[in-house]
């Protein structure tokens, strides 16, 4: 019997065993993602990472790989995550020139859409009936994944959490930010990419490239800040409002 | 296009380094973005071979995002309870911000170019 067992089995046990599964389902679905999102003209609506986080999770249910062994394959992608981060400094760079007279404006609408991001979101929950703990992941959500989950290790609440709500509020402002900017009259790109990239941070700025270069110089330029900033001042933040 | 890619990962490699041995409280990829720009500031242009690397890096940003996004979803249903208090709070939330954010801007810089 073991003789006659077919190959593809064994194929399949080999493989599974490799990162090479996990990096071929990540990279062909965010393929797949990229394709829908451009067919459709980049609508905001067809987010490709969101379709592309559909693809792998419906895809290791399907087969029934186990999340962690997922990613262990892709965490090779993950990885690039922080070297991504780094590389921001060039688009940042080349948006120097237009920065000038724009500092004060950027710093002090930075520190208004932060502080408008933590006091709504903790604000409603608790209005919602959520609970404590729930709550605390709210605190560095329009952070950075990366960032926000060492903010949360600093102020005590769960990483885990924070890192969901961090990644979902960078997926609703990927899709929702063009109708938000459109409806409150903003038109000029530096100013679109710049909110975005505060209240969104990564997945927003990945949105606010593939609309305009501009918008998305301004976003990584918020990005950054609002991770600085925010790992200096969320945990202030904390302390207030417990 | 590799020397572009050692630049970058030796910055990160100092970032980290400074993030744990004397700035704990900065991540290590936001410093080595901080040292970067410094660099790239002093030395007055970014050079072909990095400005492709950072081209690639930000054209596909999102792509990076995926492992540990389908670790969410994976989360998701053990929010049940608090889901819908949750998905409100947030989606509202990204909004008010989004729209803090821009009007601030353009209440101080009056400047309103660009087609939407």
């Amino acid at each position: 019997m073991q003789a006659n067992l077919p190959p593809i089995a064994e194929i399949w046990v080999y493989l599974s065993g490799s990162p090479l599964l996990a990096l071929i389902l990540t990279l062909s679905a965010y393929q797949v993602g990229v394709l829908v999102y451009e067919r459709l003209g980049r609508n905001p609506l067809a987010n490709p990472i969101a379709i592309a986080v559909f693809i792998v999770a419906v895809a290791i249910t399907l087969i029934d790989m186990p999340y962690p062994k997922y990613f262990a394959g892709a965490q090779f992608v993950h990885f690039l995550l922080g070297t991504a981060t780094v590389s921001l400094a060039v688009p940042i760079y080349k948006g120097f020139n237009a920065l000038s007279g724009r500092v004060l404006p950027l710093l002090l609408a930075l520190i208004g859409g932060g502080v408008t991001s933590v006091i709504s979101a903790v604000g409603l929950a608790r209005l919602l009936g959520a609970d404590t703990a729930i709550i605390g992941g709210l605190y560095a959500k329009s952070v950075t994944a990366p960032i926000a989950m060492g903010v949360a290790e600093r102020i005590g609440v769960s990483p885990t959490l924070t890192a969901v709500f961090a990644v979902s509020t960078g997926v609703l402002g990927a899709v929702l930010g063009r109708y938000v900017l459109d409806f409150v009259g903003v038109r000029a790109w530096w100013q679109r990419g710049f909110a975005l990239g505060v209240a969104s941070h990564g997945i927003g700025t990945s949105r606010a490239f593939s609309v305009h270069p501009e918008a998305g110089a301004y976003s990584s330029l918020a990005m950054g800040m609002h991770g600085i900033l925010g790992a200096i001042l969320i945990p202030v933040f904390f302390s207030w409002f417990k | 296009m590799i020397s572009g890619l050692v630049q970058i990962l030796l910055f990160q490699g100092l970032g980290e380094l400074v993030s744990k041995f004397a700035l704990p409280l900065v991540p290590g990829p936001v410093l080595g973005l901080m040292a970067l720009l410094a660099y790239l500031w002093l030395k007055g242009s970014a050079g072909a071979s990095l400005d492709l690397v950072a081209a690639t890096f930000s054209q596909h940003l999102g792509l990076l995002f995926i492992p540990a996004a389908v670790g969410v979803v994976m989360f998701w249903p053990q929010l049940q309870a608090h889901a819908l208090s949750v998905i409100v709070a947030l989606v509202i939330s990204v909004m008010l911000t989004i729209a803090v954010t821009a009007l601030i801007l353009k209440a101080l810089t009056g400047e309103d170019s660009d087609a939407g």
